[in-house]
């Protein structure tokens, strides 16, 4: 058994286990009173993902599976899903924190069995991780709740800094003492609890390196900020992180990343959600969130709008999109939520110059010209793209 | 019934040709006639007795289906015993090879009159069958062909006993044939009065055989005999002493074979000048409507009148021009198709029985076609499926061929049999290659269309070919049919195991989701077996499993426990 838990920890134990447990009653009835089970599961796929324009999300359509015990190809998710189902539920119980790994080996049983001809035969419950981590993504959607809400660990990417406390474990952390380290956001972000904030917006960098600079330039504390990366593709803790601050605290959220297609999914990750995952959007993206740059008429200017760069400087600085670069474009183009007038103009500058830059251009202009003129006077003048 | 033995110039019309044939590889110069025992003795592959192999084979069939033809076509039960045995005797005096061989062959069938075993024996082209009948033997060769050969080979002569039902005697003949003279020549006679009530025939003939080689022909022979005549009692030794016993297995027989008249389509002008010569009507109406079959009074007049010959003349009195356009209108003439009442199928009942016995099959069905006709021959034809159970998985169908009850060995790609079932796709009917499939195709007629006098292939007739065609895929469709629910069968197995095997994860996860957070326990082994049971109840009852016909219904629950017996949880 773990080490004794705090209060908060305790209650979202409480509330994931009672709702798993509620869930599964139903298959339980089914089996005592002989009817088929079966479990219905909202779609996870592609086609299933629907923008909310009223929530600014991406959410998950009406479709389901069903997904039957007596049905020769569904059997063994059936059961996979039980299993899985059964382990969480167990660990939750028992005050474990168990990571995807650990629900991988728990899980992994062989099956002898017996064939048609009487032979012995051998099954494995799951045989490689991608498997049970698909049945975890099942048993999410199935009951609902997030694998951060069942205390399931996994590989913290995402960090913080800035001016405000929090409670984690029972201990109180100033994020503002942090030395030239950082408090690397836990994965489960809903056990956090927020205690002082003196910080007026957040800054989300999509890049590590940029995070230490601005850091070590003490941006967050010249401009009461808080400072938050999720060091390229943010996982999913960094997401409900950034979200709670946003909804819970009314913070801005701004978002800085390379000008490029790719910066822009990370943005659109942190604000719709990603469009694989949609189930996770409802709680972990957040619409407000703003593209404060690099973006395109920050390189090219745009009618009275100066360029921050030189004709020398892009000259040196722009790199040539590539034609991946251009096919994800395009693809983003189709979404509804890169179809406001500013993004449109984003993007059509892009596929007319072909041109992509790296946030660390600007900073190669001086630091401060980056902490203390590109970033503050973007806010100051509301130039984010939205 | 007393029977005629003759000779006919049909069974000689049969050879002639092949006799030309025989005379023209000899000299050119000197000219001289043979007698048909000559020509047999001199070209006696003709006949299947080309080396020792084939004609102790061949020995044994000619034997047997005489036997047969003395039994059942006679409806007497067969008891038939078959021995052959190493000749001590001929080997002391010949040396060690061990080929020499005495063949005997008992049966208790009508007997042959004293005064024609002679003839029947010794005499080429002399038979009792020369009538429009379904029997084995018809060319009135066979067994003449065989006691050329033992002679020739072995210089001893046929021994043959016999004595008639209704006879107080058993008659003893010991005879040679005279090959020149084409005569038999009796060495030894004798006569007993009957103890008993046997009656039948014992024919013994010594001959020069390759038993290692024969071997599995002559049993394969035997055994094929006895699929179709499961209503026989058959003994075989071999001269090695094994010994191999089919009992009867049902007293059901075939109704025997009639003789039956001419038909109009199936004459020929030589056979129509017999026909005149020996018969006593006075008119042309009386004759067509007296000797032909399916042929009245009425229809006998129209047609006459049709083609201009006046019904009341003497038939003698008709000249060649008027018999041979006679002959050929009657050809194309719509008579009605030949009676087929004489012929004599071995049944559907029967073909089951036997391929049952001998190839313990999980599925058998067969079909008697209804009779047809061929050139004013009447046939029918019988189809056996058997499939799976003792049969060995082969690339191609076993096919067991048989004309009149005789099973066909040889020369089995000439045969249009072997035509028909090779060109049958049967994926269709679900078979796939290799595949456990016996094919058995019966062609009974009054004149079976065969290749040679050696009786072993078929000729394709287009008539017999499409009659075979359908009644194989007739009973091949059953045979789908069964397949298909025998599929079903292993879906619904191959169903129940694919699930079940996950019943002791699904319950143990089932047993730790059922306790409530509030008051929660780990589940005891009591709650899983709860668990356990249920979903064995619950996949047996829903998962169907079709009952496949002669199989042993599975019951689902047993499938499911044994599925799982062996899963055990950590
Ligand atoms: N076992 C037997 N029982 C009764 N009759 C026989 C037997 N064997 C031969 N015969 C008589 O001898 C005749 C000649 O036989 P065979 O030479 O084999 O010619 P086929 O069988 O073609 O008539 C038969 O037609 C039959 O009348
Ligand atoms: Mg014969």
């Amino acid at each position: 058994m773990a080490a004794p838990v705090d209060k908060v920890d305790l209650q979202a134990r409480k509330r994931a286990a009672k709702i798993i447990h509620e869930k599964f009653k139903g298959v339980l009835k089914d089996v005592l009173s002989g009817k088929p089970p079966r479990l219905i599961i909202p779609k996870r796929t592609l086609a299933n993902t629907r923008f909310d324009p009223e929530k600014g999300i991406l959410v998950m359509g009406e479709d389901v599976i069903e997904r039957e015990l007596l049905n020769m190809g569904e059997a063994r998710r059936f059961m996979q899903t039980l299993l899985m189902a059964s382990i969480i539920y167990q660990a939750l119980i028992e005050n474990e924190y168990p990571t995807i790994r650990d629900l991988y080996y728990r899980g992994k049983h062989t099956i002898v069995y017996r064939d048609l001809r009487g032979r012995l035969r051998e099954e494995n419950t799951w045989d490689e991780q991608s498997e049970s981590d698909a049945v975890i993504r099942d048993v999410e959607v199935f009951t609902g709740l997030l694998r951060e809400d069942m205390l399931i660990l996994s590989k913290e990417k995402g960090k913080v800094v800035g001016r405000m406390k929090i409670r984690s474990g029972g201990d109180v952390i100033d994020l503002s003492k942090m030395g030239h380290g950082a408090y690397a956001i836990e994965s489960t972000p809903d056990l956090i609890e927020f205690l002082e904030v003196d910080a007026e917006f957040v800054l989300v960098v999509e890049k590590d390196a940029v995070f230490q600079q601005l850091h070590r330039a003490k941006f967050w504390d010249k401009y009461k900020a808080i400072l938050v990366t999720g060091a390229g593709q943010p996982d999913r803790a960094t997401r409900r992180f950034v979200r709670r601050l946003n909804e819970e605290l009314g913070l801005p959220i701004y978002i800085l990343t390379d000008s490029d297609p790719y910066g822009w999914y990370i943005y659109s990750v942190f604000k719709v959600g990603s469009i694989q995952l949609s189930y996770e959007s409802e709680r972990l993206a957040t619409p407000k969130a703003r593209f404060l740059g690099v973006s395109m008429t920050d390189i090219f200017g745009y009618r009275s709008k100066k360029p921050y760069l030189s004709e020398r400087e892009r000259r040196n600085f722009i790199i040539k999109a590539k034609d991946v670069d251009i096919r994800r474009a395009r693809e983003l183009m189709k979404y509804s939520w890169f179809q406001t007038p500013k993004w449109r103009r984003e993007l059509r500058i892009f596929l007319q110059r072909k041109a992509k830059l790296e946030i660390e251009a600007l900073a190669s202009k001086g630091l401060r010209f980056l902490a203390e003129k590109y970033i503050p006077e973007k806010i100051e003048t509301g130039d984010w793209t939205e | 019934m007393p029977r005629r033995h003759r000779e006919t110039a049909t069974a000689k019309a049969v050879v002639a040709e092949a006799q030309q044939r025989g005379r023209r590889q000899r000299s050119k110069e000197t000219y001289r006639e043979i007698s048909v025992a000559e020509f047999f003795a001199k070209n006696r592959e003709l006949a299947g007795f080309s080396n020792p192999t084939r004609a102790l084979y061949q020995t044994v069939r000619e034997l047997v289906e005489n036997a047969l033809d003395a039994t059942d076509t006679h409806s007497i039960l067969p008891v038939i015993s078959i021995r052959i045995a190493y000749d001590d005797e001929l080997e002391a005096k010949y040396g060690n090879p061990r080929k020499w061989f005495r063949i005997t062959v008992e049966d208790n069938g009508i007997g042959v009159p004293p005064t024609v075993i002679a003839n029947a024996f010794g005499r080429v082209l002399f038979s009792s069958k020369y009538v429009i009948r379904q029997t084995r033997g018809m060319y009135g060769l066979g067994v003449k062909a065989a006691v050329l050969y033992g002679q020739m080979t072995a210089g001893r002569p046929v021994e043959v006993v016999s004595s008639m039902q209704e006879s107080d005697y058993v008659y003893l003949r010991r005879l040679y044939i005279d090959v020149s003279k084409n005569e038999p020549k009796i060495v030894e006679k004798g006569q007993w009065r009957k103890k008993g009530r046997w009656h039948g025939t014992r024919v013994t003939i010594t001959l020069e055989g390759d038993w290692p080689r024969a071997r599995s022909r002559i049993i394969e022979y035997i055994k094929r005999t006895a699929v179709i005549a499961p209503y026989a009692e058959i003994y075989f030794e071999t001269p090695d002493g094994e010994i191999y016993v089919f009992p009867r297995l049902t007293s059901k027989m075939p109704a025997p074979p009639k003789e039956a008249k001419p038909h109009p389509h199936g004459i020929d002008l030589d056979q129509m000048k017999m026909l005149i010569k020996r018969s006593n009507a006075r008119t042309l109406l009386q004759l067509l409507s007296n000797e032909l079959q399916s042929v009245g009074t009425i229809m006998a007049r129209k047609f006459l009148e049709e083609i201009g010959l006046d019904p009341n003349m003497n038939p003698k009195k008709l000249d060649n021009d008027s018999l041979v356009k006679l002959v050929d209108s009657m050809k194309s003439y719509r008579f009605r198709a030949p009676k087929s009442d004489h012929l004599s199928p071995i049944g559907e009942e029967l073909i089951k029985i036997g391929l049952k016995r001998m190839f313990k099959p999980e599925w058998v069905d067969a079909l008697t076609r209804p009779p047809r006709a061929y050139q004013g021959h009447s046939f029918i034809v019988e189809v056996g499926i058997a499939y799976g159970g003792g049969i060995e998985a082969r690339n191609e169908p076993l096919l067991l061929r048989y004309a009149n009850k005789i099973p066909l060995l040889y020369e089995e790609r000439e045969d249009v049999t072997y035509k028909v079932v090779s060109g049958i796709n049967w994926k269709i009917y679900r078979v796939d290659f290799p595949a456990p499939l016996v094919v058995l195709v019966h062609i009974a007629s009054t004149k079976i269309p065969y290749k040679g006098v050696g009786k072993e292939s078929i000729s394709e007739v287009p008539e017999i070919e499409s009659e075979i065609r359908i009644a194989v895929q007739h009973v091949a469709r059953k045979l789908r049919v069964y397949l298909g629910k025998k599929a079903r069968e292993a879906e619904a197995r191959r169903k129940i195991i694919t699930i079940s095997k996950y019943i002791p994860e699904i319950a143990r996860s089932l047993a730790i989701l059922s306790k409530p957070p509030t008051k929660w326990n780990q589940p005891s082994e009591k709650d899983e077996k709860i668990l356990v049971d249920a979903l064995i109840r619950l996949v047996s009852r829903n998962v169907e499993v079709p009952k496949v016909p002669g199989l042993e219904q599975s019951d689902p629950e047993k499938i499911v426990r044994s599925v799982i017996e062996n899963i055990k949880l950590e």
